[in-house]
C-alpha cells in the first residue's frame, strides 16, 4: 500500500517530523517499509529563461543557449527538440544532484556547457505519471508563465514533490488499505491528532428513488445503490490528479477519478454505472449466472455457478466486485449514473477472480475483506465529492438490500494479564494512552480496561491478546528483559531414530562420503526410476511445473540426477549419500538411506593404488554400517538380485533381515550408466524402517580365550558357481565348535585353472574354549573339513 | 726396547687422525689386541730390572687406559657422525602429500539442524517430527488459518487433494504435538523439517526448503522468555551476544507476533552490503501462541501461555557460510559439499 506523505499531511500535522523519524516509527509499529519513493527529486534546480537559442555548428540536433537564472546568465548546450528562445525552463546548475547523477561543467562538440535544461523525466518522475500535456514527453519541460526566473520550489509548485512510502500490509490489517483508516493508524503511531474531511452522512439526501435493488445470494449481504440524475463529466481538479498520481493511477475524468479516490480513502471499491444502461432501473445480485461475459477491459470471461454477477432485467451488467461491463460503463457523454457500494463475500470474490484470472484492484480489495461500515462511508464520500466536483444534482435516496450487520464491540484486558504475557511492568497510564491514540475510547473499571473497538478494526481486534499487541506495537519495548522459561524440568534427548541417523551420518562421513540433500518432487519419468520403491507415488493436484509433480517413493532418481550433474561438471570420485523420508499412497512414511559410489573410494596414498569403488566396496561399507548399528552379518542374509533393469544382473544383491528385504545394492547396468552418462556407478538403497523393525543387538562382552589358536591355510579348487559363503558355511559345520574363524585371503581364476573352476584360499582358525588343542585333534578335525568340502562341493586342495 | 713415550705420542696422533670406524677398529687391534703394541710392552716386562718393574708396569697401564679412552672418545665421535650421515641420506621432501584421509562431509542443512537440536536438547526440549505429506487440518486449520482465510495467500500450497498437502511450514508438527500433549504440560519442542511452497526457484526462493520451529507452552510463559530463548539460539548459530530487534508483525497462529532481526554478524552492526547498510538482518518470525491455537488443541488458554518461533535453515546457512544462491544447497556439487566438514 502506497502512502503519500503529502496526502497524509492533509489529515495530520507532520511539522517537526523528518522523513526518517516517520519511517522509523512506522517500522517500529509493525509495518514494513518496502520502498521509499520520491516522486520528483533534484537539488540545485532553478527556473530559467532562454534568452538565446542557436543551432550548434557541429551538430544536427544540439542547441547553444544563453539562459537567465536571475543572478547570472549561463551558457548551456541543450539537445531537446523543443528548446527555443523565450521558454521558461528548469535549469540544473553545475553541482546539481539529479537521480541520474551530478551535473558537471562539460564541453559538447567544442562548446562549453555549464548546466542542463531538464525534462521532468530527468528529475525522477516516471513517464506514466506525467500529465498528457507535459512537454517532457518530447523534450524539456516547458514551465507556465506563472513561474518566476530564479524560483527554486519548482517540483512542489508543479505537484511533483512528494515522498511515497510503499508499506507492506499484513493480512490482519486490511484497514490500512483505506487511507482514512491508515491516517488514524499514523496518528496513533506518530502520536498526533487526525482530522478527516467532514463527509459522514453526506449521502443522506435526495428524493424518493426510482431504483429497485435486490440480492439473491447470501454472498452479497449488503448492496447500496444511488441514482444521480445529473452529473457533468470533466477533467478532475488538481488535488485529485495529484493524489492519483502518487498512487500510480492515471487520471481519466472526474467521475472515474472520484470512484478511485473514494476507493483509496475508504477501501471500498465503488462502481458507477451509466444510468442509460439500466432503463428499467432495477439491480439484482445473483450467483447462478452461467455463460460468457464481456467486461469493460474488452475481454470475454467464462462465468459459472457461484460467481457473483450484477444483473438488470436478469441481464448481467457487471462481474460483481471484479469488473464492470462494457455495456454499462461511464462514457464521455454520460450525464446520469448509478453508484454501487456493496459488500461481497471475500472468499467468493477471490475464487472467481483467481479462476477467471482477473485480480483487479477491486477484486484484490474485496478478497482481503472490508471493514463493516465501508459501504456507508464510501457512499457518503462519493456523494460529497460528486456534489463538489461533478455538479451532482437531482439526487435520489440511497436504496439498500440487506445490511452491514455491524454491532460495535468491546474488548476487556487487565494490567496483570498484559504484564504476565509480555513479562514487563506496564503502567495503567501508558496503556490508556495507547488506546486513546488508537481511538479505542478506553474506560477503566476496577481491574478492567475496556476498549471500544472502532468499526475499521472490528475484524482484527477481538481478544485481549490483540489489545496486548497494540500496546507492544505502540510503546517502546527495547528494554524488554531476556529470560528463559521457568518451568518444571523436562527431559531433552534425541529419539532412537534421531540417534540412529547421527550414527549413520557419522560413519559415512568418516568413510569419506559427502551428504546430499535433493528435491522431493520428481517428473513423471523420474518417478519411475525407483529401487526398493515404497509404493505408488503421490501426485500433486496443482504442480508448478512438469519437472516437479510427483512425490518420490525412492531416492534412486535423485541420486542418479545428482551423480549425472557431478559427472557432467568434471567432478571425480563422487561418493554421496542421502537420508530422507519417503511417502507413497496408502503407506506410512519410510526413511531410506541411499549411497552412490563413483570412481575412487576412501583415503588416498602416493604409495598404494587407490581403491576403485565396486560391488565389494559397497558391500563392505553396508556390512560395516550394519555392524555399527547393531545388526551383525550373521543376522543378515544376502541373495542375488537379477531382476532390476537398472542393475547389473549378476553384480547386484538384496539383503534380508528376518525374511524381509531391506536393502538392494550393486553395480548399475552398463546400458543404464551409458544412457545416463554416469561412467560407472555402485548404488545402494536401504529401508531403515524395515531394518529397525528388528531390534539392534545389545553389546555383550565375551571372555578373551586364553588358549592358543592353531591356523591352517588352504587353497581350494572349487566350482565357479560355488560361493565363498557356501564354502565357509561348510567348513564351520564340519569343524563344529573348534572352528573359530574362516577368512578368505585370495581368490583367483584364469591361468592354469579350468574355465568352470576358481581357486579360493582361506585361513581356518581352530580354537577350543577350555583347553589347548593337540596337533592330533586339529589334524583330525581338519581332515573332516576337507572331506566334507570334497563330498559336498567337489572342492579339492590345489597342489 | 720400545720407547713408551714415543709410542704414546704416535698413538695419540694416529687416533686423532682416524676418519672412520674400520680404521678405528684396525687401530684398536694394533694397540690393544693380544698381539698389539700394549701387549708387547707387557711382554717386555720380564726384561725390566726387578726394582723398575712396578713403575714400568704402571706406565704401560696408564698408556693402555689412555689409548682405550681416546679410542672410545673417537668411536663416539665417529658413530654420531655416521648416524648423522645416515640421517642426512634419509632426508625427505616434507612438503609432499602422500596420504589424504577421506574426510567426507555433512550437508550444511544437516550441520545447522544438528547444532540446533543439540542446543535445545540441552535446554530440555524434545526434537519433534511429523509427516511432510500433511493434512490441511494440521497445516492450516489448527494453526488458526481456516479455509479462505486471507493469510493462506501468504503461503502458496502444493495440494494433493482438498484435505492433503505438502506441509508449508513445520508449524504443522507443532499442531500435532500440541494436540497429543494437551494433558502433558509443559511442552518444549524443536521441530526441524522439510517444507514446500508453490514458488518458482531462483537465487533466493526454493519450492523446497527447511525450517526449524520452536514451541514452549506452560504456565507463566512470557514474551521476555521468548526473547531470552531467541538470543540463546542466535548466539548458538552465530556469535554469543548477538543483539536482536523485535518488530511487530502478523502470523495467524501467534498474537502478538514479531519479526526478529539480528545484529549483522558480518559488520557487527556498522552497516555493510550483507545487511544492506542497516546493521540488521531479518532472521526469523515469532510470537506468543494464539489462544485459539491452544484452545483448538484442547489446552486451557486461561491457564497456559506459550511462545513459538520459526527460522529458515537455508537462510541461516546462506548467512553463516556466505552462500549467495539457495539452489547451491540442492545442486549437491561435491566441490560445494566438501567444504562442510564441521559446523
Amino acid at each position: 500500500m502506497r502512502m503519500s506523505l503529502n496526502w497524509l499531511s492533509n489529515f495530520i500535522n507532520l511539522d517537526g517530523l523528518s522523513e526518517e523519524d516517520i519511517i522509523n516509527k512506522i517500522i517500529k509499529a509493525g509495518f514494513e517499509v518496502e520502498e521509499v519513493l520520491h516522486l520528483g527529486q533534484g537539488t540545485g534546480i532553478v527556473v530559467g529563461e532562454v534568452l538565446e537559442c542557436i543551432d550548434h555548428p557541429n551538430s544536427d540536433h544540439l542547441h547553444i543557449t544563453k539562459v537567465n537564472i536571475g543572478d547570472e546568465v549561463l551558457d548551456i548546450v541543450c539537445g531537446a527538440l523543443n528548446c527555443r528562445k523565450g521558454l521558461k525552463v528548469i535549469v540544473a546548475k553545475v553541482g546539481a544532484k539529479l537521480p541520474g547523477g551530478e551535473i558537471k561543467p562539460s564541453v559538447l562538440r567544442g562548446v562549453p556547457s555549464n548546466g542542463m535544461l531538464c525534462s521532468l523525466l530527468e528529475l525522477g518522475i516516471s513517464k506514466d505519471l506525467l500529465d498528457e500535456s507535459s512537454a517532457s514527453h518530447i523534450g524539456i519541460e516547458e514551465l507556465p508563465d506563472s513561474f518566476e526566473v530564479g524560483e527554486t520550489d519548482i517540483l512542489k509548485k508543479l505537484g511533483y514533490e512528494d515522498t511515497i512510502l510503499d508499506l507492506s500490509i499484513y493480512a490482519n490489517r486490511q484497514d490500512c488499505l483505506a487511507m482514512f483508516s491508515l491516517a488514524k493508524e499514523m496518528g496513533a503511531i506518530l502520536n498526533r491528532e487526525v482530522t478527516l474531511p467532514n463527509y459522514l452522512g453526506k449521502s443522506n439526501v435526495g428524493k424518493p428513488s426510482t431504483l429497485k435493488v435486490a440480492s439473491a445470494t447470501s454472498n452479497c449481504p449488503h448492496y447500496m445503490a444511488k441514482v444521480i440524475n445529473k452529473v457533468s463529466l470533466k477533467p478532475s481538479v488538481d488535488w485529485m490528479k495529484k493524489v492519483l498520481r502518487s498512487y500510480g493511477i492515471k487520471a481519466i475524468n472526474n467521475l472515474v477519478d472520484i470512484s478511485n479516490i473514494v476507493m483509496l480513502e475508504t477501501g471500498q471499491p465503488l462502481h458507477f454505472f451509466d444510468l442509460r444502461s439500466n432503463p428499467n432501473r432495477n439491480i439484482t445480485v445473483v450467483d447462478d449466472y452461467c455463460g460468457e461475459y464481456v467486461a469493460l477491459d474488452g475481454n470475454t470471461y467464462n462465468i459459472t455457478n457461484g460467481d457473483l454477477m450484477i444483473t438488470s432485467d436478469l441481464k448481467p451488467i457487471a462481474i460483481a466486485g471484479i469488473m464492470g461491463g462494457e455495456g454499462s460503463k461511464v462514457l464521455d457523454d454520460t450525464t446520469s449514473i448509478i453508484i454501487e457500494s456493496a459488500a461481497f463475500d471475500y472468499a467468493q470474490i477471490r475464487r472467481t477472480a483467481n479462476r477467471i484470472g482477473l485480480m483487479s484492484e477491486a477484486a484484490s480489495r474485496f478478497s482481503k475483506g472490508l471493514e463493516p461500515l465501508a459501504q456507508e462511508k464510501a457512499m457518503d464520500r462519493a456523494v460529497d465529492l460528486l456534489i463538489k466536483y461533478a455538479d451532482a444534482e437531482e439526487i435520489e435516496e440511497t436504496v439498500t438490500a440487506g445490511s452491514n450487520n455491524y454491532v460495535p464491540h468491546t474488548v476487556e484486558e487487565t494490567l496483570s494479564h498484559l504484564n504476565g504475557l509480555i513479562g514487563k511492568e506496564y503502567q495503567l497510564e501508558e496503556v490508556v494512552d495507547v488506546l486513546k491514540r488508537l481511538d479505542f475510547a478506553p474506560e477503566v473499571e476496577g481491574e478492567e480496561i475496556i476498549a471500544h473497538i472502532p468499526s475499521y478494526r472490528a475484524n482484527d481486534i477481538k481478544l485481549r491478546e490483540d489489545i496486548d499487541e497494540e500496546i507492544v506495537r505502540l510503546t517502546d519495548f527495547d528494554d524488554l528483559k531476556s529470560t528463559l522459561p521457568f518451568l518444571t524440568t523436562t527431559i531433552g534427548k534425541l529419539s532412537t531414530r534421531q540417534s540412529l541417523r547421527r550414527d549413520i551420518r557419522d560413519l559415512l562421513m568418516n568413510q569419506g562420503l559427502n551428504e546430499a540433500v535433493t528435491y522431493t518432487l520428481l517428473s513423471d519419468k523420474e518417478k519411475e526410476l525407483t529401487v526398493l520403491s515404497l509404493g505408488e507415488s503421490i501426485a500433486l493436484a496443482s504442480p508448478l511445473s512438469d519437472a516437479r509433480k510427483n512425490i518420490r517413493t525412492s531416492l534412486f532418481a535423485s541420486m542418479v540426477n545428482t551423480l549425472a550433474y557431478n559427472v557432467a561438471h568434471g567432478n571425480e570420485d563422487i561418493n554421496l549419500f542421502e537420508l530422507s523420508s519417503l511417502y507413497a499412497k496408502e503407506k506410512d512414511k519410510h526413511e531410506h538411506l541411499a549411497i552412490m559410489l563413483h570412481g575412487e573410494f576412501g583415503s588416498k596414498s602416493l604409495k598404494e593404488k587407490p581403491m576403485k569403488a565396486d560391488y565389494y566396496v559397497m558391500k563392505g561399507l553396508i556390512y560395516g554400517l550394519l555392524d555399527k548399528l547393531g545388526y551383525a552379518a550373521e543376522r543378515i542374509s544376502l541373495e542375488g538380485e537379477e531382476n532390476i533393469s537398472f542393475f547389473h544382473p549378476y553384480r547386484t544383491a538384496k539383503l534380508l533381515i528376518a525374511g524381509e528385504v531391506f536393502a538392494v545394492f550393486g553395480e548399475l547396468h552398463p546400458s543404464f550408466v551409458k544412457e545416463k552418462k554416469l561412467g560407472s556407478a555402485i548404488y545402494a538403497e536401504i529401508d531403515l524402517d524395515v531394518l529397525t523393525s528388528q531390534k539392534p543387538s545389545s553389546i555383550k562382552s565375551k571372555e578373551i580365550n586364553k588358549y592358543p589358536a592353531v591356523t591352517r591355510d588352504i587353497s581350494l579348487l572349487i566350482n565357479k558357481d560355488t560361493t565363498a559363503h557356501d564354502i565357509i558355511k561348510c567348513i564351520k559345520k564340519a569343524g563344529k565348535s573348534l572352528v573359530s574363524n574362516v577368512k578368505v585371503f585370495d581368490v583367483f581364476e584364469g591361468k592354469d585353472i579350468a574355465n568352470d573352476k576358481r581357486s579360493l584360499s582361506l585361513t581356518i582358525t581352530y580354537l577350543a574354549k577350555d583347553r589347548t588343542l593337540t596337533t592330533e585333534e586339529v589334524n583330525k578335525t581338519h581332515d573332516e573339513v576337507l572331506k566334507d568340502l570334497a563330498d559336498k562341493y567337489q572342492a579339492f586342495l590345489r597342489n | 726396547m720400545i720407547d713408551i713415550k714415543k709410542l704414546k705420542e704416535e698413538a695419540l696422533k694416529e687416533i686423532a687422525d682416524i676418519k672412520d670406524l674400520p680404521t678405528l677398529e684396525e687401530k684398536r687391534l694394533f694397540y690393544l689386541s693380544r698381539k698389539g703394541e700394549i701387549q708387547k710392552l707387557m711382554l717386555a716386562m720380564k726384561e725390566i730390572p726387578r726394582e723398575d718393574k712396578p713403575s714400568y708396569g704402571q706406565k704401560v697401564n696408564e698408556l693402555k687406559n689412555l689409548i682405550s679412552e681416546e679410542l672410545a672418545k673417537k668411536q663416539e665421535v665417529l658413530t654420531s657422525f655416521a648416524m648423522n650421515e645416515k640421517l642426512k641420506s634419509e632426508k625427505i621432501d616434507l612438503t609432499l602429500d602422500s596420504y589424504t584421509p577421506a574426510l567426507g562431509s555433512l550437508h550444511p542443512l544437516t550441520l545447522i539442524t544438528e547444532q540446533l537440536e543439540d542446543a535445545f536438547v540441552g535446554l530440555g526440549y524434545s526434537i519433534a517430527e511429523g509427516p511432510e505429506v500433511e493434512l490441511d487440518l494440521y497445516n492450516f486449520e489448527r494453526a488458526n488459518i481456516p479455509y479462505d482465510h486471507p493469510a493462506r495467500d501468504m503461503q502458496d500450497t502444493f495440494y494433493i487433494d482438498p484435505t492433503t498437502l505438502l506441509r508449508t511450514h513445520t508449524t504443522a508438527i507443532q499442531m500435532r504435538v500440541l494436540e497429543a500433549s494437551a494433558d502433558k504440560m509443559p511442552i518444549k519442542l524443536l521441530c526441524p523439517g522439510k517444507v514446500y511452497r508453490r514458488d518458482d526457484d531462483d537465487a533466493t526462493h526454493s519450492h523446497q526448503f527447511m525450517q526449524a520451529e520452536g514451541l514452549v507452552v506452560g504456565e507463566g510463559i512470557t514474551l521476555a522468555d521468548l526473547k531470552g530463548t531467541l538470543e540463546f539460539m542466535i548466539g548458538t548459530l552465530f556469535k554469543e551476544g548477538t543483539p536482536l530487534r523485535f518488530r511487530p508483525s502478523y502470523f495467524p497462529f501467534t498474537e502478538p507476533s514479531f519479526e526478529v532481526d539480528m545484529g549483522c554478524h558480518v559488520c557487527g552492526g556498522k552497516g555493510c552490503n550483507v545487511c544492506k547498510g542497516t546493521g540488521w538482518i531479518e532472521i526469523l518470525g515469532s510470537g506468543m501462541v494464539h489462544p485459539h491455537v491452544l484452545e483448538m488443541a484442547g489446552i486451557d488458554s486461561k491457564k497456559y501461555t506459550g511462545f513459538a518461533f520459526g527460522v529458515g535453515l537455508e537462510r541461516i546457512a546462506m548467512l553463516k557460510y556466505g552462500i549467495s544462491d539457495i539452489r547451491d544447497l540442492y545442486t549437491n556439487d561435491i566441490r560445494f559439499l566438501k567444504d562442510f566438514k564441521r559446523f
